[in-house]
């Protein structure tokens, strides 16, 4: 069986979902003939003519003509060649698309993808994670898959829904995440997943995160302890449930971002946890972002920017004792 | 060929539980080197924390065998910081070979099982120190995290029910897996419910002993007041006239009763004295309000009607609750000399100890002459007063019952 990417996952969600549904269109820069700066397009421009269209270099423009679609009857993805570029945009996403529905009750069905997070050499314009920074908007669907599986379901589910979604996939997982096939059925929308069941402390991750800390729980296995991995999968809605389950099991709470740590989905699920958990909690919880610095461009920078599978076993084995 | 580890005496040398808050301590430097012949209780090593520089000792002298601590870094209290060879008489002496007491279940399921155990053999800290009565770490339950006192409360436990828990989160604290195992251990015990009165009065004697308590003692002659009871047709017991003669001292200096609330003195309303009547299985406390303002005499039936009351366990709100001192006749019991512990309302509780007859070294006569004497103690809050203004009541007391008739 041929292996299927995380990045083929998700063109092969797009082809799936031109194909099952005529109001469905791409739209974004070098999409259509070039296949998108990642190749995420690659091909649909041939198989599906007229429904993968080439943008202006605005942000600004593609969005808010993906908005005027959507208003029409439209189900538009628009694809930003790096979640950095999404700024550009942003007025039309946070003021526009996100308070549509609130404004005029016409829904506002449009998934923008953002090819996110670090990648070695990425530096600090192509490689910021932006979740938190959507998430803190009403109106907005936020998410963050983190598996090839994911990827695909929560794509065709992304488009599926009436409300705008910001789709964050993950750069460093497109070539490196490989699946033997593509899944069937999925989890329901919004609900996170026990990646990693443990009795010890729970982790919270999500996108590119959730390996390093199964990594993490991988090694302190060997110590004898038993970690849980939650997977959020949606950063909003958040699956405040099945964190609040997993702490009721643990005592102890660390949550994993690639993001920096003020005001984002790290600290959201903390507060989360404090205030309606609080009895849960065996010790104070923890959390684990990346340096607040911009993301540095060398390498090497880079590596000890993130959280890594050992930084993150570190702050295991700190919160352990605790 | 060197002789196996077994074979030898090898004493660890342990950081020592430096202070309450102490959780390691850094390595400063090694007075003696490997080879060396040391004694009994000299500082081996200079270890410092953030309060104070301080050696470690051993219990017997030997030969310094190895040092496994490295100067400059830190380690916990209870890690093994090198070995002392010392001899079999020693060894026999302090229980070197003696198996530690066998944990409850495993001991530490997250020992690393076959791996590398250098890198964080340092950090794990063992619950107890060899040879120590109590567990060093006991004193961990000063910190309870959210999760351990939402399940006290779920299970109605208090800090002091922790108090021989040994933890083992930071500083020594208990975690709620300390918590756990705590109490599945408590399960291979015959348990039994405690009385609905038992936790009335363990919760009032817990929250009483939050406070500062000091007793002070003071020998009283009771002849006079025994032969003035001899004289009544109406007979009052000792205790009366006691509570009579503590209720006219405080209505003289009613300060000395009052209760320290934040930076105020709250002083009584009125001088109403309670008694401790033994009932079932704890202590019941009648009221004699305003027990200032009756003469002993009339007294007598209403104490009597609230002892029944009080053995009956029928006792009348309105009578029990309010007062502002009380008194326990301990001599009841046989008991000379005891330091009970104060209502958790109260400032006072005078105690009177059981009478005997002793040689009372009179001056006139020159001459000892016998005389029943009882110890006297007034258990107090000491941050309401001292010594010398506990004393001086106590002495108003016991002049006041050698005047009976004034009582």
């Amino acid at each position: 069986m041929s292996s299927i990417t995380y990045l083929e996952a998700i063109r092969l969600a797009q082809r799936r979902a031109l194909e099952e549904d005529p109001r469905v269109f791409i739209y974004g820069q070098d999409v259509g003939g070039f296949g998108g700066a990642f190749k995420a397009t690659k091909n649909l421009a041939k198989e599906f003519p007229g429904r993968v269209l080439d943008a202006p270099i605005s942000e600004d423009a593609m969005v808010g003509l993906a908005i005027g679609a959507a208003i029409e009857g439209m189900r538009p993805i628009v694809e930003m060649q790096f979640a950095d570029f999404s700024t550009c945009g942003f007025n039309q996403i946070v003021n526009q698309a996100a308070t549509l529905f609130y404004r005029t009750g016409t829904s506002c069905p449009l998934v923008i993808r953002l090819p996110s997070g670090g990648t070695p050499g990425g530096g600090p314009f192509h490689s910021q994670s932006m979740e938190a920074l959507y998430a803190h908007y009403p109106g907005l669907v936020v998410m963050t898959p983190a598996t090839v599986e994911d990827v695909y379901t929560m794509l065709l589910e992304a488009v599926a829904l009436d409300d705008p979604v910001i789709f964050c996939e993950h750069k460093f997982l497109y070539y490196h995440l490989k699946a033997d096939k593509l899944p069937e059925e999925a989890l329901p929308f919004g609900k996170a997943r026990i990646a990693r069941p443990g009795r010890d402390v729970t982790v919270v991750a999500y996108s590119a995160m959730l390996h390093e800390a199964l990594a993490a729980a991988e090694e302190l296995s060997s110590d004898g302890y038993d970690i849980e991995v939650v997977d959020l999968r949606c950063v909003r809605p958040i699956d405040t449930d099945t964190i609040l389950a997993s702490v009721a099991r643990t005592g102890r709470l660390l949550v994993l971002s690639e993001a920096w740590p003020w005001g984002g989905v790290a600290a959201e699920v903390i507060a989360r946890v404090a205030t309606e958990g609080f009895g849960l909690l065996d010790a104070p919880p923890q959390r684990l972002n990346a340096r607040e610095t911009p993301v540095p461009y060398h390498p090497a920078l880079w590596g000890t920017h993130r959280p890594t599978a050992s930084s993150v076993a570190n702050s295991l084995r700190q919160l352990l004792e605790l | 060929m060197f002789p196996s580890p077994e074979s030898l005496n090898l004493l660890p040398i342990i950081m020592p539980q430096l202070g309450e808050s102490i959780a390691e301590a850094t390595i400063v430097r090694a007075a003696f080197s490997v080879g060396d012949t040391v004694e009994a209780d000299t500082d081996l090593i200079e270890v410092e924390t953030n309060k104070a520089v301080m050696g470690v000792t051993v219990p017997c002298g030997g030969v310094l065998r190895e040092l496994t601590a490295t100067v400059g870094e830190s380690y916990a209290v209870g890690a093994i910081l090198g070995y002392l060879e010392v001899s079999d008489e020693d060894a026999e002496r302090i229980g070197l070979h003696d198996a530690p007491p066998a944990p409850v279940e495993k001991p530490k399921k997250r020992q690393p099982v076959g791996s590398d155990t250098s890198k964080s053999s340092k950090k794990h800290v063992e619950p107890t120190v060899s040879g120590l009565p109590v567990p060093a770490h006991a004193g961990g339950a000063s910190f309870l995290s959210p999760r351990m006192k939402a399940r006290m409360a779920e299970l109605g436990l208090h800090a002091a029910d922790l108090a021989g828990v040994a933890g083992h989160g930071a500083g020594g604290r208990v975690t709620i897996d300390d918590l756990e195992r705590f109490l599945q251990d408590l399960e291979r015990n015959t348990i039994s419910p405690a009385s609905s009165m038992r936790v009335a009065v363990a919760d009032a004697m817990r929250r009483s002993w939050t406070r500062p308590l000091a007793t002070v003692v003071l020998p009283v002659q009771l002849d006079i007041l025994l032969a003035h009871r001899k004289q009544q047709i109406v007979k009052a017991g000792p205790a009366l006239y006691a509570l009579r003669a503590l209720a006219i001292a405080l209505s003289e200096m009613p300060t000395t009763a009052g209760r320290l609330i934040g930076d105020r003195i709250i002083h009584p309303r009125s001088v109403d004295i309670g008694f401790a009547v033994e009932a079932e299985d704890g202590v019941l406390v009648p009221v004699i309000r305003h027990a200032d303002q009756f003469p002993l005499t009339d007294l007598v039936e209403r104490y009597n009607r609230l002892v029944e009351l009080a053995r009956a366990r029928r006792l009348p709100g309105s009578d029990t609750g309010g007062s502002i001192a009380t008194i326990t006749n301990y001599g009841v019991f046989g008991l000379t000399m005891a330091t009970p512990i104060p209502l958790p309302e109260q400032t006072l509780l005078l105690g009177m100890g059981a009478g005997k007859i002793t040689p009372f070294w009179d001056v006139e006569k020159k001459a000892f002459v016998p005389v029943t004497e009882a110890q006297f103690t007034l258990s107090f809050d000491h941050r309401v007063l001292d010594g010398g203004a506990a004393g001086r009541l106590l002495q108003r007391v016991a002049q006041l019952l050698g005047t009976p008739e004034t009582l």
